[in-house]
């Protein structure tokens, strides 16, 4: 009962001692719902590690950029590389046209044409290969590697127990007085992918809100439901080999979250997420 | 005598009536030519000196006087940072690559996206492109050296007045948004910044070193 109470004047005080004062929103919004009933409040975070590859162009975009591309190299001008290729192929002509007569250039000197140099880039691309597109785990559909889908952004889910439930979620872990609601879904974030995680969150304001209220076998006069704040934080390098995770987690896209998640929470969640 | 005068000066003036008829009739016709032969929409009446309609378009007398343009470093503004508003100042967005026509066309997008979402952009520049030369030196029995120049282009988006609630959406769209081969960065304006866009001038630095 008490700790309920703390509860309730925690938010306020975690609002004026947060040494980060840019979070607007949210500090209203606790007045509000503050008074009588007791939420429990939860904090959770939404990893996502950014696409790598852009995404394929659509058709009508491909014909406009060929096209484009055709229109402009219409237009163009002969670069400094082509008119001397140019100009080489002339005198190349006139020499063998004219059998030798004119040879300025001393026989000694080893001249490198326009010809040779683009003859030795295009031996050079042909050594190059590029990175494939598709992983492998793409075609194994290994939902736990980071390596799937490079051309969207990827969401990490765990597998929590809620009261009596195993239950498919972005990490959350409680609130705790005295804390502000962002180093909360932080330590989420730490709890289940260990303290080496360079992720950067952006701002101090959460992104959305899942309330829900307990069965009523649970519910009590003060402890109604609980509230879920989720944030949103950026993969900044994809080498997690550092990271100990504990519990089941995969790597999901926007749209198979709706394979493992709850439609309530599903839609809360997808109210927040970007997906260009 | 005075009978006579107006007899003459009526005659006079029939004459110089008819004349002004004559006159008249002869030049419509010549000015109906012209206005046949040209456009129908080019009108026949000049706003010359001696017409009516002279000075018909002037309104820069209306405006307010505007103070002479002074050839002085322009100081720039700070807004507050922390404050109650939680707003952000200047804030620059930086977007390096090496391919120039990319990065104009993403600068363009960030500066209407900007319009859009009603943030204001308070200035939108290039900095000087670099040009690095790339010199590989192949020692395998015989020094070859490949040469490649690269040029290093930035542009750079200035906004100010980014609500802290919604500075977060704008940069995630922006980096979803981001193209392969752009490198963004997102800070706040200094002095510094400022000061990088202005070409130093060694001679007057000499000059004040010696006064000094």
């Amino acid at each position: 009962m008490v700790a309920r109470t703390a509860g309730h004047c925690g938010p306020r005080g975690g609002v004026m001692a947060a040494p980060m004062k840019r979070a607007a929103g949210w500090g209203r919004w606790f007045c509000t719902a503050a008074a009588p009933r007791p939420w429990r409040l939860f904090g959770a975070m939404c990893l996502l590690r950014l696409p790598r590859i852009t995404q394929p162009l659509e058709k009508e975009e491909e014909e406009m950029a060929a096209l484009m591309e055709q229109i402009e190299l219409e237009k163009s001008h002969y670069s400094d590389h082509e008119v001397r290729k140019l100009e080489e192929e002339e005198q190349l002509r006139r020499r063998k046209e004219s059998a030798y007569d004119d040879d300025d250039e001393a026989p000694g000197k080893t001249v490198i044409m326009a010809q040779d140099l683009e003859d030795k880039w295009e031996q050079k691309l042909l050594g190059f290969e590029a990175a494939p597109r598709i992983t492998d785990a793409d075609k194994n559909n290994n939902r736990t590697s980071l390596n799937r889908k490079l051309d969207s952004n990827l969401m990490l889910l765990v597998k929590q127990k809620i009261g009596n439930q195993e239950l498919w979620l972005l990490p959350q872990v409680e609130w705790q007085p005295g804390e502000t609601l962002r180093s909360t879904a932080e330590r989420a974030m730490a709890t289940f992918l260990g303290d080496h995680i360079q992720a950067k969150i952006l701002g101090n304001a959460p992104y959305g809100i899942y309330k829900y209220k307990f069965p009523r076998a649970i519910r009590t006069e003060d402890n109604v439901g609980a509230k879920v704040f989720f944030f949103k934080a950026f993969l900044q390098s994809s080498d997690l080999s550092q990271a100990e995770l504990k519990e089941d987690y995969l790597w999901v896209t926007k749209d198979e979250l709706g394979d493992y998640l709850k439609s309530e929470y599903l839609k809360k969640v997808n109210r927040f997420l970007l997906d260009l | 005598m005075s009978v006579a005068l107006p007899k003459v000066l009526c005659l006079k003036k029939g004459t110089l009536l008819k004349q002004v008829f004559a006159l008249g009739r002869a030049a419509t016709p010549r000015e109906s030519c012209l206005c046949a032969a040209g456009d129908a929409l080019v009108s026949c009446h000049r706003h010359y000196r001696s017409r009516p309609t002279h000075g018909i378009g002037r309104f820069k007398y209306l405006l307010p006087k505007e103070a002479p343009k002074r050839r002085k470093d322009k100081v720039q503004m700070k807004e507050i940072n922390v404050g109650t508003e939680y707003e952000y100042g200047d804030v620059n967005i930086q977007m390096t690559s090496y391919d120039m026509c990319l990065v104009e066309h993403f600068a363009q997008y960030v500066h209407k996206l900007c319009n859009r979402f009603s943030v204001r952009v308070n200035e939108s520049y290039a900095m000087p492109t670099k040009t690095n030369e790339v010199v590989f030196l192949e020692e395998r029995g015989s020094k070859m050296q490949l040469d490649a120049v690269l040029t290093t282009h930035q542009r750079v988006v200035q906004i100010s007045g980014l609500s802290s609630t919604f500075a977060p959406i704008l940069l995630e769209i922006i980096q979803s948004n981001q193209p392969e081969g752009v490198h963004l960065l997102v800070k706040e304006h200094t002095e510094a910044d400022f000061k990088r866009r202005l070409k130093s001038r060694p001679e007057l630095e000499e000059l004040l070193a010696q006064m000094n």
